[in-house]
């Protein structure tokens, strides 16, 4: 259930679901059916002590249910109307649908049992929302090497990787050692030992492709976080949702100057360069200089042509 | 407060082990908890089904004896309140529990988690399967999925204002009917009331909360639509460019056809809007130049113009 319904509410959805929970684990301790239900020992006593003043109408023992908890473990008897759980609602199915589709895309291609599970329970849970409604998620990252990098933080063992680096724009070979996996901005980050580089690098695992385990026996130093941010500031000449997503920042109204940083040099000379009049790069110098000549050449080669 | 809750647990039990319908009054004289002045009682019971109904409850409203009483009468039919997924094995159970887990601390953990919990119930336990991996969470996830959900269940309108290209906002009315996260963001799609077409929406570019308004009419779904195509409009226009061989990895990523021009690769890519390929463009710098056509070109030399004045 949502955050959003009331305190006895809630206790309303938890004696329904206790119902049945107990009558498939008979003799359940009161302890571990508290621990079950995410409340104090003493609430679930309360609960079972409610539930035990209900029933059919008429409510003498013959209608009441037969709740026995006071030895601290816990039985049920004569509950067969409430005995069934309860149906899933929309939101519920909702979640577990958006769910499943997730963690398939992070299953290796070769799990076709899972696969086929997955899709059986899709398509029940898809008959109780009982609305032609489309929900899926998709992650962008593939499973083969989602499954690669998983295996060789576990291991502690190097990976072959190609890499697409968008700021530089190539994609390389190399051999990496990764050693976390992180989310950050919607995407999914590998931070690794960079062969290559003889330092540690963030990876944009959604640009890795074809990661094969790989030895890699040589010394290197302890995860340590050592790069530099280089800070910037750009004016902005005229505001636009793209410049607005391109650089991360909340408000920006044209005419308003903007103090930011990034790791990467490259990103802020694309990042300006692909917003064109809409921004101005007012520091660093060097930067700056940088865009103006590089703009100069296309634009000769443009007049040339 | 336990009084209230015995009171629509017992109502709950009375409506599901009946058998046809059951007057108020029926109700009245034999659910335990119904005290008080007609008045009362008659509040308590209207409260009572409103709960029970938030609590995904579904209660038929009917007449045992259309002919000679036309009193309305209540019941619970065991097949809308009981869960039913056929035949569950020990496998299925651990995946949706691993589907429930991706919600951790987002939007719907707590929805997924009394999912678990119901799904615990039947008494099926889970059987540890061995997934390599990650497991990925849906952490980026919005505090609106909620509203978007509860107004697909019911076919309502979504009112927002939607940050449009020009950083303007603009209120649109949507019957929502898809829900999706691609690469972390998440996307709504529905028939905008305005022009009765289906359009998809970021949440992230949502100002401010997000309406729920009731829909009376009823509404029919779209029959051809999918996910995978909901933002990109369909177009016939495409730009000619050259890009050097080993770089523009990204815009080769939309080429439709390429051309081997020895030190440079041909490439002709669709143009949805010159703004948004353009930028692609300018951020791969000298390494891409455009052919044709020429409104692209002319889009480019003119804030290449804009680069220099600005940077000189």
């Amino acid at each position: 259930m949502s955050k959003s319904i009331s305190a006895p509410l809630a206790r309303t959805a938890r004696l329904l679901d206790l119902v049945p929970f107990i009558n498939t684990h008979q003799g359940i301790a009161l302890k571990e059916l508290a621990q079950h239900f995410e409340v104090t020992p003493a609430q679930m006593n309360a609960d079972l002590m409610t539930l035990w003043m209900c029933g059919l109408p008429g409510y003498t023992h013959l209608e009441l249910m037969n709740l026995d908890f006071e030895s601290g473990f816990v039985s049920i008897g004569n509950a067969s109307t409430l005995s069934k759980p309860r149906a899933i609602t929309f939101q519920e199915c909702v979640a577990l649908l958006l769910g499943l589709d997730l963690i398939a895309s992070s299953w290796p291609s070769d799990r076709q049992d899972l696969f086929k599970a997955a899709e059986s329970l899709r398509k029940r849970l898809s008959e109780i929302l009982g609305l032609p409604i489309k929900l899926s998620v998709e992650v962008g990252t593939s499973g083969a090497v989602a499954t690669a990098i998983a295996q060789a933080i576990e291991t502690n063992s190097g990976l072959k990787i190609r890499y697409h680096s968008l700021y530089k724009d190539q994609v390389t070979e190399r051999i990496v050692v990764p050693v976390n996996l992180y989310e950050s901005d919607n995407h999914q980050y590998m931070r690794a030992f960079c062969s290559t580089a003889m330092d540690y690098r963030e990876f944009r695992v959604d640009r890795i492709d074809q990661p094969t385990p790989a030895d890699f026996s040589a010394e290197f130093p302890a995860n340590t976080e050592s790069s530099q941010k280089l800070s910037f500031s750009i004016k902005i000449m005229s505001s636009s949702r793209d410049v607005t997503e391109r650089f991360a920042i909340e408000h920006s109204t044209t005419g308003s100057s903007i103090e930011l940083s990034s790791y990467s040099r490259q990103w802020i000379e694309r990042s300006v360069m692909a917003s064109g009049e809409a921004v101005l790069l007012s520091a660093p110098q060097e930067i700056r200089a940088e865009i103006a000549k590089k703009a100069q050449r296309m634009l000769n080669r443009y007049k040339e042509a | 407060m336990s009084r209230k809750i015995e009171r629509l647990i017992n109502l709950t039990i009375a409506l599901l082990a009946t058998q046809r319908y059951l007057t108020k009054s029926e109700i009245f004289r034999t659910v335990d908890g119904y005290e008080g002045s007609a008045e009362t009682k008659e509040r308590m019971f209207e409260r009572d089904k409103d709960d029970l109904r938030t609590l995904g409850i579904t209660i038929d409203v009917g007449s045992f004896d259309p002919i000679f009483n036309d009193e309305a009468g209540y019941r619970i039919r065991s097949e809308n309140y009981q869960l039913d997924l056929g035949e569950i094995t020990p496998t299925e159970i651990s995946l949706l529990s691993l589907a429930a887990d991706a919600w951790q601390g987002a939007a719907f953990a707590d929805a997924a988690q009394s999912a678990i919990l119901k799904l615990s119930s039947i008494g099926v336990p889970a059987d540890p399967i061995d997934i390599p991996g990650l497991s990925p969470k849906l952490s980026n996830s919005s505090a609106d999925l909620e509203t978007v959900t509860a107004a697909i269940a019911s076919s309502d309108f979504l009112i927002f204002d939607y940050l449009a290209t020009n950083l303007e906002s603009q209120e649109r009315t949507i019957v929502p009917f898809a829900l999706s996260n691609r690469t972390g963001f998440w996307y709504v799609s529905g028939v905008d009331q305005e022009i009765q077409e289906v359009r998809t929406f970021r949440l992230d570019r949502v100002q401010g909360a997000i309406k729920h308004s009731k829909n009376k009419e009823p509404f029919e779904f779209p029959a051809s639509f999918e996910l995978n195509e909901a933002d990109t409009t369909v177009t016939s226009r495409s730009a000619v460019i050259d890009v050097r061989k080993g770089k523009g990895y990204a815009l080769r990523r939309l080429a439709i056809s390429v051309k081997d021009l020895g030190e440079w690769d041909q490439i002709k890519v669709p143009i949805h809007t010159l703004e948004t390929l353009g930028a692609e463009i300018l951020w791969h710098g000298e390494d891409v130049f455009v052919r044709e056509p020429s409104e692209l070109r002319d889009f480019i030399v003119e804030q290449l113009q804009a680069l220099v004045s600005n940077h000189e």
